[in-house]
């Protein structure tokens, strides 16, 4: 009887002591709320623009048919590592069809890795004949680079004075460091491709989830770029990506040899 | 009533909790989804509409195929890998050897008086064997003084030349780079050379036997 009373008379307190906060919890969920239906609103429409300014820059090209579309990709392809093949310098081709990677010189495939996984934006499996040949129908160049290790790494040695300094000189071989091989690059129709170096997918899931990958602080600079253009009520930029894992040396050993502009085809 | 707090606690959290993971995970994939997205208008035309038909695009194809098999070489060639120090060797387009090798240690090495630099690094690209020699005497440049520490002596000084450190055959591909043994055999596989590419004498024989002057040296 007593307890129940105490009860009574803490409740009627309870009710307004956090009345102000219940009032806070539904305020700061609501807005919560609204903030992400307009950022998904913003996010999706940015995709949408981009897809309608893809079509706009193939108007008034011949129609392709569908029914000869994968032939006419197999020529754009077939042509697009012919133009590469005329250049001098190592070039790329990526074949999403047959899950190959290679890297071409002069018409010769020095290097070819199968493609362990990928995914590719929705702009792509949405994309018509025409944006499709204005993608890849000529070989891509590359903008820039970013990478988790060094593109072309060069150590600076300072020559020993005598001979006696340079037999104590011990040549001691630098331990191989595990590294975490991912990059990136820009490429010049406004897309971006990513390659992952995966040895072991489950590793590379971790890594991702601690926050320790080179891709997770991407992503997170991305989401922090499209949150304050929504903070402003304005579109995020939106940049179709085509994302690929393959084992760690080739994608080292593919980094180091593409040179600064160098040409990419790309089958899809 | 401390019960009613932690409830308003919990409402709260779940409600951030919703929103981090809306905008890290659910929004970035309702964007790539397929299903929000308009499929692009197909054309829904006939072949012989487009003025080409099946038979003209297979042939064409064919035709570039044709033109781009010509690139690579039947006769022989080797590609090297200066990442993981490995050759390929190929002849009428069949991989015939493959094996370590050695390439550059990239490394830039200032003289002491830091008046002199040079760079250790296997150029990338495509080059030809220019010329083939047996039991070469290597002509030792500055640079290999230099890094011992030693006087440059003058061009044509008797300490300039030694034989055997380039093993029992050379391929030069110009520039001073060029295909040889080695006497540091434990260093196969490892970028520890001075822009030339090593080999173990077994693979440098084969390479020397099957390799002419004129065939193409692919490095990446």
């Amino acid at each position: 009887m007593k307890e129940n009373s105490a009860e009574d008379f803490d409740s009627l307190f309870v009710r307004k002591k956090y009345s102000g906060l219940k009032i806070f919890v539904i305020i700061f969920c609501v807005i919560l709320l609204v903030f992400t239906a307009v950022y998904t609103y913003l996010s999706v429409s940015a995709v949408r623009d981009r897809m309608k300014l893809s079509q706009t820059q193939t108007e008034g090209a011949a129609p392709v048919s569908p029914s000869l579309i994968d032939l006419m990709k197999e020529k754009a392809w077939v042509e697009s590592r012919l133009k590469m093949a005329s250049g001098d310098s190592i070039g790329l081709t990526i074949d999403l069809e047959e899950h190959l990677l290679q890297l071409e010189l002069k018409g010769v495939v020095v290097m070819s890795t199968k493609i362990r996984d990928y995914a590719t934006s929705g702009f792509f499996k949405r994309m018509d004949g025409n944006v499709y040949f204005t993608m890849f129908g000529s070989p891509l160049t590359i903008l820039s680079f970013e990478s988790t290790i060094e593109k072309n790494p060069l150590k600076v040695v300072m020559a020993p004075k005598t001979a006696e300094e340079a037999e104590a000189a011990v040549a001691v071989k630098d331990s191989l460091p595990k590294e975490n091989v991912f990059w990136t690059v820009k490429l010049d129709r406004e897309f971006e491709l990513n390659i992952q170096g995966i040895d072991s997918i489950s590793e590379a899931q971790e890594n991702y989830k601690l926050g320790k990958g080179f891709e997770f602080k991407r992503d997170l600079k991305n989401i922090f770029n499209s949150f304050k253009h929504i903070v402003q009520f304005k579109k995020p930029t939106y940049t179709p990506e085509i994302l690929i894992a393959i084992p760690e040396n080739e994608a080292k050993a593919i980094l180091r040899a593409l040179p600064r502009n160098a040409s990419v085809t790309i089958r899809i | 009533m401390i019960r009613t707090f932690f409830i308003y606690l919990l409402i709260l959290f779940v409600g951030i909790l919703f929103f981090g993971s809306m905008i890290l995970f659910a929004i970035p994939a309702i964007q790539e989804s397929t299903f929000v997205l308009p499929k692009m208008k197909e054309a829904q035309i006939g072949a012989d509409e487009v003025g080409t038909t099946r038979e003209s695009l297979e042939k064409e194809i064919n035709k570039l195929q044709v033109k781009l098999e010509k690139y690579t070489p039947t006769e022989a060639y080797i590609v090297i890998n200066s990442n993981d120090n490995h050759f390929y060797l190929y002849k009428n387009k069949q991989l015939i050897r493959d094996g370590l090798c050695s390439t550059g240690k990239n490394e830039r090495l200032v003289s002491a008086d830091s008046t002199k630099e040079f760079i250790f690094h296997t150029p990338l690209g495509v080059r030809k064997v220019l010329g083939k020699q047996k039991n070469p005497v290597w002509a030792k440049p500055n640079w290999a003084f230099i890094e011992e520490g030693l006087p440059i002596p003058p061009p044509g000084h008797a300490s300039r030349f030694e034989s055997g450190t380039l093993g029992a055959y050379k391929l030069t591909l110009g520039d001073g780079y060029m295909i040889h043994g080695t006497i540091y055999k434990r260093f196969m596989g490892l970028n520890v050379t001075h822009g030339c590419i090593r080999m173990g004498d077994e693979d440098l024989e084969v390479v020397y036997n099957t390799m002419s002057v004129g065939s193409k040296v692919y490095i990446y």
